[in-house]
């Protein structure tokens, strides 16, 4: 079976196609500036050169049959006909408190994911457009939803909700959701798969850290605690974002400065984080560089990312009660050795021992990075969030 | 017809705004002037409004790059055949008005809205310079642009219910901002009200009442105004409150709108406000109190 797994923005759209017989990639690429007259589509087949396609593209129905028409394309494509896509997984942020798992596309279930737009109002709406786009391309094709935030569904009470007035949580369903979760899970199977021990037997720190980052505790193969919560905007200090901080900063900040709430909530999520502090960049590797070359601020800030990561690991092996394998992933988290390095410092108390050599070694692959002594194993493991959702939509796609 | 491409033809301080908003919600904007430095006057002080709200941790860098690129300068009419919609916000004077919606008419095809961005003026008197004047229509913004999420529908006698929608559809669903749907009328529902607040204000101050500071105070604190009625005028432009107090005046014949004696004495010495540095209160070049 061939399925599309598709990541619609608002703007713009990423796609892979996977033959799920050997979950080989055909093809990926990605639409950029929908709604313009120069949008462009760019196609990457493995083993051939990139085609680049610019052409007038003004909405996601046109998107899509783009995308349809790049794969079947006689030269530049990798099907023959458009019928061998035989199911579409689409990637959505939010799926509330209705959504514990990935599920096929209804009408009930394009409905919940229209409720939800109130709390991804950035998010939820382009993956709707993406979803009735492929609609009206691909009429019959089955599709599949798959959430960011069902992996942490299974959190219990004392993890998800917030010590504020309850009818908040009944009136707004303000609670922790927690994001990031196809990676959190896809990551854990795989470092349990490593292991070759079953995932219901190991307590789990899996650190999902890129643009974005959070941590998530696992413990009897679910999700038990993550750092994020209502919105991306909590727990460990990011890019361009502050995490966790006294809320009572935000209206002290607004009085003072005389900002308006889109200033406050702009400043949190895009001018904090390692921006904030170091001045120079969002982007680690530009940090460890100035770090490296001397620069006072961006130590400070790598400091300062590096200690809130270690104390979110640390707490989450209190919550748990021990820590069995704590992974590294995404884009800082596979590559920075430094942030891992420093990460894990801090944790020999619980008879964590790094090994350097180890560490150091740059792979696209799932590997140790621990001492063979380490009662703590530390793993490095690659994301591939796309693939989980490809697995999903075929496997919901074939029991129907 | 969805609408992607705006033209704002007028780049004064409403202009830039509108442009700028426009921009910033994503629309491509057409903008248009009467000479090229005026044009690139506007730019700029575009670019420096970006800056002062990147300073306020509202814009990053990048998106204030994105919002520039997509604010094209024009220099002929014919251009703006392209946009669905186009926005005058040239001088409230009703000939130059006349005369650059006949112009803007000329150009664009029947279908693209014709919006006027007037205050006080009469839409169906404006609307008589088009050849299809059921495409004419009032678009009322309130400085600042960026800030206030309310715009006046203005509907003229002529003007059609498939504009109306279309505008209604384009302000609420588009750029997300509350439209109030308005009938003709001088002032409209905001500047009819709002002029004659501070037009009392002002007969209060020259009864000896109270201080200009304290009446703000009163308005502010006692009833949740985020200005009291003079640093308002003063941030309007004290011409611009006496320019709409006349017209009402002279269009309803009440009493009531009779502009003040003191606020004709402040535009004749040139104390306009927030523009001029001076007003009731006195203002830094950025517009904040000092």
């Amino acid at each position: 079976m061939k399925v599309l797994v598709i990541n619609a923005g608002s703007s713009s759209l990423k796609y892979q196609l996977y033959n799920m017989q050997n979950e080989t990639v055909l093809a990926s690429g990605s639409v950029e500036r929908i709604g313009m007259d120069s949008s462009i589509v760019t196609q990457e087949v493995p083993g051939r050169d990139e085609t680049r396609d610019v052409s007038e593209i003004l909405d996601h129905v046109t998107a899509i049959k783009r995308v349809v028409d790049m794969l079947t394309h006689a030269e530049h494509g990798v099907l023959e006909r458009i019928e061998e896509i035989e199911a579409v997984g689409h990637r959505v942020v939010h799926g509330g408190e209705v959504f514990k798992q990935s599920v096929l596309v209804t009408d009930e279930v394009k409905l919940e994911i229209r409720r939800l737009f109130d709390l991804a109002p950035l998010h939820n709406p382009a993956h709707m457009m993406g979803i009735t786009a492929v609609e009206s391309n691909l009429p019959g094709v089955p599709q599949v939803v798959v959430f960011d935030t069902a992996f942490h569904q299974s959190m219990p009470k004392e993890s998800y909700l917030y010590p504020i007035p309850t009818v908040l949580y009944r009136r707004h369903k303000i609670r922790r959701y927690g994001f990031h979760g196809t990676s959190h899970h896809y990551v854990s199977d795989q470092a349990a798969a490593f292991l070759e021990q079953p995932l219901e037997s190991l307590k789990m720190v899996t650190c999902h850290i890129g643009n974005g980052a959070s941590c998530t505790a696992i413990k009897d193969g679910k999700s038990f605690d993550t750092s994020m919560g209502l919105t991306p905007l909590e727990g460990l200090m990011m890019g361009t974002r502050s995490g966790d901080l006294d809320p009572a900063i935000v209206p002290f900040t607004m009085n003072k400065e005389e900002l308006l709430l889109s200033e406050v909530n702009s400043m949190l999520n895009k001018h904090s984080g390692l921006m904030a502090v170091s001045g120079i960049s969002s982007d680690m590797r530009e940090i460890v560089e100035a770090m490296e070359d001397g620069d006072k601020n961006a130590k400070l800030a790598f400091d300062m990312y590096t200690y809130r990561l270690r104390k979110y690991i640390g707490a989450y092996a209190a919550a748990m009660n021990g820590l069995d394998v704590l992974v590294f992933t995404a884009g800082v988290g596979e590559n920075s050795t430094h942030v891992r390095a420093a990460a894990c410092e801090g944790l020999t108390f619980l008879g964590l021992e790094l090994d350097h050599e180890r560490n150091a070694v740059r792979s696209r692959q799932t590997r140790r990075i621990s001492t063979d002594n380490s009662r703590i194993t530390v793993l490095v493991v690659p994301t591939n969030e796309e693939l989980l959702i490809a697995r999903d939509t075929f496997s919901i796609v074939q029991d129907k | 017809m969805k609408v992607r491409k705006v033209g704002v033809v007028g780049m004064g301080t409403m202009g830039q705004g509108i442009a700028e908003m426009l921009a910033f919600k994503g629309l491509e904007v057409l903008a248009i002037e009467k000479s090229d430095e005026k044009i690139t006057q506007a730019i700029r002080m575009i670019e420096h409004s970006l800056d002062k709200q990147i300073e306020k941790w509202a814009l990053t860098q990048t998106e204030k790059k994105l919002v520039m690129n997509r604010i094209h300068p024009i220099n002929n009419y014919a251009e703006l055949a392209e946009c669905e919609l186009v926005i005058e916000t040239v001088s409230e004077d009703l000939d130059t008005k006349l005369q650059i919606i006949a112009e803007i008419d000329k150009n664009c095809p029947p279908e693209v809205i014709l919006a006027s961005n007037t205050s006080t003026l009469s839409l169906t008197e404006l609307a008589s310079a088009s050849s299809h004047p059921e495409r004419v229509i009032g678009m009322h913004f309130i400085h600042p642009v960026f800030k206030i999420d309310l715009v006046e529908i203005v509907r003229g006698l002529k003007t059609s219910e498939d504009t109306f929608q279309r505008t209604k559809h384009f302000i609420e669903e588009t750029i997300d901002k509350k439209g109030i749907m308005v009938f003709e009328s001088p002032g409209f529902v905001t500047t009819r009200l709002i002029c004659l607040h501070i037009n009392e204000a002002l007969h209060v101050l020259e009864e000896g009442v109270a201080t200009a500071e304290d009446i703000d105070s009163a308005m502010r604190i006692g009833y949740s105004f985020q200005h009291g009625p003079f640093e308002m005028a003063d941030r309007f432009g004290l011409d611009s409150v006496l320019a709409a107090l006349e017209i009402m005046f002279r269009d309803y014949g009440e009493l009531k709108y009779r502009p003040s004696i003191v606020l004709k004495k402040m535009v004749r010495a040139g104390q306009l406000g927030v523009k001029t540095g001076v007003g009731f209160f006195n203002y830094n070049e950025d517009g904040e109190r000092i």
